[in-house]
């Protein structure tokens, strides 16, 4: 069973202007700050989006980067709004792309487990991947889906995790489904019970 | 790669829409029903004249849950190799003519939210059979329909009766002509446009709403190239080990079926890829009339869509 | 044809699935040469040699009832083995055009159609199932179109939609897959769904599958064989159950091999779907215990060469890598160097 080196593991690359979008909508979350604000000089830069364009959600990482708050709510962005948490974040999302016009970009820059979410959202309103950009940063930690019981474990750096609905432990793959947002944990002493890896840190 | 499995229909009515475009209905002739098919499906009909076969694709307009008979509309071209005339002038109720299963390559996206048809002439008809499918759904759509003036708006009265307000249709006669502008410049997420007809329409449609920032997956267009006439030129086909000379009123795909060499073709109007041949020689300049190579490709001089596109040259070796 | 059906025999606890003589005689053996690596190894789905699998559209063979009922075990304990996105309904009903229209033409002893208008009749004998229902209206099945026609076909079946120049897996049954979950993969991309598969990927074999689906036509449907090794003759070698078979894989000894071990060859179809412009893809799974195999000395032979040889990534892949030498040793003996004849059938 193949672990690592999946096709279906996303690849993502360091935010760049699409100046062929006429709105850009910027989210993001925790570290994600740093990426999106560059983002907003680059789109400035080019000269072609106008503040008005330009509108920006992100979530603190209340954890960590403390003053990224202060600096995401100066932006120059025509619209901001910052949440405490992820769940209010993706809420005003939807009601945002509910209003949005074709001819939008999205742009995503997170940990992973976050933009997932946020693109999940995106599809439900045919954001298609022509449309969106994405670039990891922060936490490496994964949303593990069991295919046993199909709990999801959250925040999971360990090559295996204990399942959080069915107690299993979990070794997690690199097989990656956007419709769940999470990486696949299969049973990981399926075959000898008891015979399993060390855990290890590597989702960090 | 050809079509082994072509079927035998015969002809079971001609109806002239406008003064250029003739509808027929294609009936099989072992009776019964035609496959089905979904809506911006085309077919590729086999005309057997006199001295040459023609093989030209047309989009089917009749409703795709009625398969007694297929439709098709073909308007006659000012400037054509045959296929057309051929159709006008020589086929009547009762002739046998021989058809391809249906091929779409133009197809309705099926997540779409909101879908936008603009037609030219007769550009019309795959639009006929997809607004079909669109009505038993729930998605929102409409059609903007431009012709030249009133007597050429083919299909109108049928347009209305089955979609009412969701169809606007503009005469060129009357300046009155689509906004395209102000038609994609503020449309909801998820909406996906739609083009076919003559090609300065499609280049407004599509570079319209490339400004307006839609991404390619939401721009759809057909286009069928005829196959342009040219000077005449020699082909050396490297498999098969034989010579071809292609007429000026022959494509080089037709050159090279009539020479009895198989070669792969699908839609036989340059946008497919299907029929894409290395060329392994060449000594003068490929003329490429397709839709589907890059421009890269082109360029290289490696490739070729024979469906469509010619040589001026002494020689060209292909890998056929 | 007549088919003797073995409808009691099973595909789990005991295990009493058996070949008869008759179908091992025509089991598809996937290995045309004594080597085996992945290719693009797809050809037209005509109608094969009398009696042989591919003599028809859609086999129906002696374990048709058996794998019905298996399918039936499955979904009630876990419904998502079938599932459709909203936007598959037309590819639905275009999959039960197929099915009940291929069936009804190659086994009209055992299958009829009949249709007045939209009004449609089916008949499946073996089964005792007789519905009448419009063509159309879903209201009128008992089921969605694809759930209630793949209770009645055996084999797995994904339907995917194209668009954006690419095929999405958007609905399916699979209650027979070779450690693949169709309810983690729906709605994948044509090589998000296959990224698991090692090798593959860097023979461009997807990007050339692809490619070529893409531009599949109605009518024209292609096949190709895949397969893999189980031990006994189980079905449902889903990961969501793993827990259940995974230990099957380390139980092998010299002594249960030649009963335990099975080869698993799918016979995979691809049909383009009329109205829907969607591509059904089926994954029939047929069974064979090392001990059949071995029934027909050329096999024996030419098998025992592939496992021998195989890729180790292939070995770990297919799950091979606790018995896969137990299976060689046990094959060893058969295979006396002679050269194997051309092609895949049995001499």
């Amino acid at each position: 069973m193949l672990i690592t080196g999946i096709k279906s593991k996303p690849v993502y690359a360091p935010l760049a202007a699409d100046v062929g979008g006429r709105y850009h909508v910027l989210v993001g979350h925790g570290v994600g700050a740093e990426q999106l604000l560059r983002l907003v000089d680059e789109l400035r830069a080019s000269g072609g989006s106008s503040r008005a364009s330009r509108r920006m959600l992100y979530a603190t990482d209340l954890s960590a980067a403390p003053n990224a708050m202060a600096t995401v709510r100066e932006a120059d962005v025509a619209h901001v709004r910052v949440f405490e948490n992820i769940p209010a974040l993706l809420e005003d999302f939807r009601t945002l792309l509910e209003t949005s016009r074709m001819g939008t970009r999205l742009y995503v820059a997170g940990p992973e487990a976050f933009m997932g979410l946020v693109m999940r959202i995106a599809n439900e309103f045919n954001l298609n991947r022509d449309e969106i950009r994405a670039e990891e940063c922060g936490s490496r930690a994964r949303r593990v889906h069991c295919i046993h019981c199909r709990a999801a474990t959250e925040s999971v750096t360990t090559n295996i995790v204990e399942c959080s609905g069915c107690r299993r432990w979990l070794v997690v793959r690199d097989h990656y489904s956007r419709r769940l947002a999470a990486y696949m944990g299969v049973m990981v002493d399926a075959e000898m019970p008891g015979e399993r890896p060390a855990v290890k840190d590597v989702f960090v | 790669m050809s079509h082994a499995n072509t079927i035998l229909v015969r002809v079971s009515a001609i109806e002239p829409l406008t003064p250029l475009i003739k509808r027929f209905a294609l009936s099989p002739a072992a009776g019964g029903f035609l496959p089905a098919f979904s809506g911006g499906s085309h077919i590729i009909v086999v005309m057997r004249g006199a001295t040459r076969v023609h093989r030209n694709p047309y989009s089917l307009l009749s409703p795709p849950n009625l398969l007694d008979s297929y439709q098709i509309g073909v308007r006659r071209m000012e400037v054509s190799r045959g296929g057309s005339m051929f159709m006008h002038d020589h086929v009547r109720i009762g002739s046998e003519l021989e058809i391809t299963h249906p091929v779409n390559l133009f197809n309705l996206d099926k997540l779409a939210r909101k879908h936008i048809l603009i037609a030219g002439g007769i550009g019309i008809t795959p639009f006929m059979a997809q607004m079909e499918d669109l009505r038993a759904g729930s998605v929102p759509y409409e059609l903007h329909y431009s012709v030249r003036g009133p007597e050429h708006s083919a299909f109108r009265d049928r347009l209305l009766e089955r979609h009412g307000a969701r169809i606007r249709i503009y005469h060129d006669s009357a300046n009155d002509f689509i906004d395209v502008e102000g038609l994609l410049g503020n449309q909801p997420l998820g909406t996906h446009v739609y083009v076919c007809g003559p090609a300065g329409m499609i280049e407004k449609v599509v570079g319209t709403a490339r400004i307006a920032g839609w991404s390619g997956s939401h721009i759809h267009w057909e286009q069928f190239s005829a196959p342009p006439v040219g000077d005449a030129f020699d082909v050396f086909l490297a498999k098969s080990g034989v010579s071809v000379r292609v007429p000026p009123d022959q494509s080089l795909l037709e050159a090279i079926e009539a020479a009895g060499v198989d070669a792969p073709y699908l839609c036989r109007g340059g946008v497919c890829g299907e029929c894409r041949t290395k060329v392994l020689e060449v000594d003068g300049v490929l003329v490429h009339n397709d839709h589907f190579l890059s421009s890269e490709e082109k360029e290289s001089g490696r490739a070729i869509m024979p469906c469509v596109s010619r040589a001026q040259c002494t020689k060209l070796v292909l890998d056929l | 044809m007549s088919v003797v059906f073995k409808a009691n025999e099973t595909f789990r606890d005991d295990f009493t699935f058996r070949n008869s003589p008759k179908a091992i005689r025509r089991f598809p053996l996937p290995f045309v040469d004594d080597e085996y690596m992945y290719s693009v190894n797809i050809e037209p789905h005509t109608p094969g040699p009398k009696g042989s699998v591919t003599e028809f559209a859609i086999d129906v063979d002696e374990h048709y009832i058996a794998e019905c009922k298996d399918r039936e075990i499955v979904l009630l304990e876990d419904p998502l083995r079938y599932q459709a996105l909203p936007h598959m309904m037309s590819a639905q009903w275009d999959v039960l055009e197929l099915i009940m229209e291929s069936m009804s033409r190659d086994y009209p002893e055992l299958f009829s159609l009949t249709k007045t208008g939209n009004r449609w009749a089916w008949t499946n004998r073996p089964l005792g199932i007789h519905t009448e229902f419009t063509f159309g209206d879903a209201a009128t099945l008992p089921r969605e179109p694809l759930d209630y026609i793949t209770r009645q076909v055996q084999g797995d079946w994904v339907v995917m939609d194209q668009r954006e120049g690419d095929l999405f897996a958007e609905a399916g049954m699979v209650t027979t897959p070779a450690d693949w979950s169709l309810d983690f993969d729906i709605g994948m991309t044509f090589k998000e769904w296959h990224g698991p598969v090692p090798l593959a990927h860097e023979l461009s074999v997807f990007t050339r599958a692809l490619k070529f689906l893409l531009n599949l036509r109605l009518n024209e449907p292609v096949r190709r064989l895949n397969w893999t090794m189980t031990i006994h003759p189980r079905l449902d070698t889903s990961p969501e159950f793993y827990y259940r078979w995974g230990k099957d894989r380390a139980s092998v000894t010299p002594e249960s091999v030649a009963d335990d071990a099975h080869l698993r060859v799918e016979l995979q179809g691809l049909w383009r779907l009329p109205r829907s412009n969607g591509i059904v893809f089926s994954i029939r799974c047929y069974l064979i215990s090392m001990r059949e195999l071995a029934s027909v000395p050329k096999w024996a032979r030419r098998v025992h060469r592939v496992l021998k040889n195989l890729d180790p990534a292939l070995v770990d892949y297919k799950g091979l890598t606790r018995y896969r030498d137990t299976v060689v040793d046990w094959l060893a003996p058969f295979d006396d160097g002679a050269p194997t004849s051309p092609g895949a059938g049995p001499d």
